[in-house]
């Protein structure tokens, strides 16, 4: 790996010695600044791709994504809410094809051969690489909570990748009857978007209150304290009263078995808990082409060094988003694409020979309460003996904000996503 | 806050788990000799323990998160697998946490008949530090395991007080009615309690005194068959899974006692069949 790490660095000072509109237009097209494959087009991967044929339109990026077009995870409660119709949230690849020359590979990355730098799709066609980006996002751990595997998953949506998930959750929440019962399943961490789970029972009780007011919320808890807690608390019972219920851990909040037919679900101590509609956020792995690659470890994350994002455990493959460790960071879109600039630049650095800098990264969660109702946690973020630590800075909405101040938050958490999906994709909702 | 692949399943599973987990060659196979590193030498408390023993590092499965977003409560799960000799038995468990303020954690003690060596519980981790379990054998003979465990604050994890102070004592047991003869039976235990480590201050800056409780003591028709001593880095709400194996039908009394000498009890019958 290190003759190979040489190599790459002698060519890369080459290539910056010889001008570069003196090079062919071939070898350009066919990266003679090297190769990249990236697998996800999702808030990590796309921005990768991106940036990189920014800093260096010499680079060869090719984006493997299963699907055509990319729903997001964010806003998706909105529309779960019933607040926004679903094409809302879908993006396309074609600013990254069309504006920087990203090659779009529309299919299932397979498998990864770390030593010979090779990716296979599920097509079996093969893929060369020099570096390998992976921002898979993640998995579902089928199983881990008794009886919810995939097909029960069909009947009790987890709803926490957006798609038909997503939609079948909203169908299910429509045809509900005014007076039944929500019951979401919240998991221990982590897991992608701590405060998820909260903002989605929300914007489920603003559309309960208003379609179907007799209705209850129940959250079944697997953690005994949760993301901006407090402020979601009060904002619950300020604008939904005694709605939404909280069961902690230590509550017997942790569901330990789900029967998706009855839905019902069963916590740690026996009680079993009847719901109209039940939504399950199960705990997750990194996507499964991380494990395929060998980057995840026992936790079934993959620990990267954070100034690379490169992988701890085989050089050459960079994991960004979800799927890696990046605690205290946490799993967001946020950091995903703050982490995809990253290893970019990382990227092109080694191309040219050069060291990466070292990072630092804010992170801004929103969440909204009600379509007028915003809070978010702010964090700033560096590199400390090879680990990421929170610094200085960021901070909370204040506990006892007024009606304008949660009514600007949430203008602000909606030009928050304006910005991150022009700066992923291009695209404006 | 864990990351660790724990199937947090009931009865079944976790009885199949546990019975893979001490059956003879199985085990021997899963828990290969580790090295040990010296640094328990270091820690007075599990000097006291081990004395003039040579601890061997084998049989000590620990399971803990790689990294935990939250150090208050931290899921870990200790189980002794290493095949015994004849007649031989794991008398206690202990686990310490060197890099809190107080390294002792808790010490599980097991009765000859009734012992299932395997603990689950939750405990608080100040920061990054390795976490060492150290079981003894009737034979005088020393298990020793260890594991490093991060501690981070999640950015987006803010911390509230959870324990209700209007249910305070409040008990909740999980246990089978009946079980299979020479079957070990898991008894799944909480209580209502903010195990106050006498370090803590409150919100006006008065330090809130310490609050403990201290042990957790299982009998079976009278006789003791499990003991579990917490010290103030047990998460609070004080969780705790243990095994006992009961002979005959008859009754399981659990008593918790705090260190004001105040106690709570839970009762049920057990048929075994
Ligand atoms: C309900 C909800 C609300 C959220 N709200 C917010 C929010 O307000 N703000 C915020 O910052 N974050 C939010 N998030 C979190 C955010 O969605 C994720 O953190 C983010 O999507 C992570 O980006 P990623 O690149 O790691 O994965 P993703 O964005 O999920 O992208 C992964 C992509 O990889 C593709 N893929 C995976 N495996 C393969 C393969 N083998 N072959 C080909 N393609 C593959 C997938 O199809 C997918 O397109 C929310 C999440 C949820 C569930």
């Amino acid at each position: 790996m290190i003759t190979r790490r040489k190599i790459l660095k002698s060519l890369g000072a080459t290539a910056l010695a010889v001008p570069a509109l003196s090079m062919p237009l071939v070898a350009r097209a066919q990266g003679a600044a090297g190769r990249v494959v990236v697998v996800g087009g999702g808030f990590g991967g796309a921005t990768a791709a991106k940036y990189i044929k920014r800093r260096n339109p010499d680079i060869a990026v090719t984006l493997v994504e299963a699907n055509s077009r990319f729903y997001t995870c964010p806003f998706s409660n909105l529309y779960l809410g019933g607040l926004r119709d679903f094409e809302s949230i879908g993006h396309s690849y074609d600013e990254l094809t069309g504006d920087y020359g990203v090659e779009l590979v529309t299919g299932w990355a397979q498998d990864v051969d770390g030593d010979a730098h090779t990716l296979t799709l599920a097509s079996g066609d093969v893929l060369e690489y020099d570096k390998l980006v992976l921002s898979p996002g993640i998995d579902i751990r089928w199983g881990a909570i008794e009886g919810y595997d995939e097909a029960a998953a069909e009947l009790v949506p987890h709803a926490w990748k957006a798609g038909p998930q997503t939609r079948l959750l909203r169908e299910q929440l429509e045809a509900m009857e005014d007076g039944g019962t929500f019951i979401l399943s919240a998991p221990d961490n982590p897991f992608r978007c701590p405060p998820g789970p909260y903002e989605r029972v929300s914007l489920i009780a603003n559309y309960f209150k208003t379609n179907k007011p007799n209705s209850k919320i129940i959250i079944l808890d697997a953690k005994d304290n949760f993301s901006k807690q407090g402020l979601f608390q009060a904002g619950w019972e300020a604008l939904y009263g005694d709605m939404i219920e909280w069961v902690s851990l230590s509550n017997d909040g942790r569901v330990v078995r789900v029967d998706a037919e009855a839905r019902e679900v069963e916590t740690e101590f026996g009680v079993i808990h009847k719901a109209d509609v039940l939504n399950v956020v199960p705990p997750q792995k990194a996507g499964a082409i991380a494990d395929a690659a060998g980057v995840t470890n026992e936790g079934g994350w993959a620990p990267v060094d954070p100034v690379t994002f490169e992988s701890r455990l085989v050089p050459d493959i960079h994991v960004i988003g979800d799927a890696s460790v990046a605690a205290p960071m946490p799993k967001s879109g946020f950091s995903a694409n703050a982490q995809g600039k990253v290893a970019a630049a990382a990227i092109v650095a080694a191309f040219a020979g050069e060291e990466p800098s070292e990072p630092s990264w804010a992170n801004t969660c929103y969440s909204l309460i009600g379509p007028e109702y915003g809070i978010s946690v702010a964090n700033v973020y560096k590199v400390v003996d090879g680990e990421v630590v929170v610094a200085d800075g960021g901070g909370v909405s204040p506990a006892d904000a007024d009606a304008e101040f949660r009514r600007r938050e949430a203008v602000y958490a909606e030009g928050w996503y304006d910005a991150i999906a022009n700066d992923t994709w291009g695209t404006v909702a | 806050m864990t990351e660790t692949n724990t199937n947090h399943t009931f009865n079944g599973i976790s009885r199949r788990a546990f019975l893979a987990m001490t059956g003879g060659a199985l085990a021997l196979a899963s828990f290969p000799a580790l090295a040990l590193s010296d640094a328990w030498r270091r820690v007075d408390e599990i000097n006291a323990v081990v004395g003039d023993a040579d601890p061997i590092a084998q049989g000590v499965n620990i399971e803990l998160p790689l990294v935990t977003e939250n150090g208050a409560n931290v899921p870990l799960k200790v189980g002794i697998g290493r095949p015994m000799a004849e007649g031989e038995h794991v008398t206690a468990i202990h686990i310490y946490a060197p890099r809190n303020p107080f390294p002792e954690i808790a010490t599980f003690r097991f009765v000859d008949g009734f012992d299932v060596p395997e603990i689950e519980t939750r405990i608080r981790l100040n920061e990054s530090q390795t976490v060492f379990v150290v079981a003894e054998l009737n034979s005088g003979a020393v298990l020793m395991g260890e594991r490093d465990v991060r501690v981070t604050v999640s950015g987006c994890l803010t911390q509230a007080d959870t324990y209700a102070a209007d249910s305070l004592f409040e008990t909740r047991v999980r246990v089978a009615e009946s079980v299979a003869n020479g079957t070990p039976l898991e008894v799944l235990t909480l209580i209502n309690h903010p195990q106050e480590t006498g370090l803590r201050e409150d919100a006006q800056g008065n330090p809130v005194p310490k609050r403990l409780i201290e042990r957790l003591e299982a009998r079976y028709n009278g006789e003791v068959a499990f003991v579990a001593e917490f010290n103030r880095s047990i998460s609070s709400n004080p969780y705790l899974r243990f095994f006992i194996t009961p002979e005959e039908s008859g009754a399981l009394d659990l008593v918790w006692t705090e260190d004001t000498g105040a106690s709570a009890q839970f009762n049920a019958d057990i048929t075994v069949g």
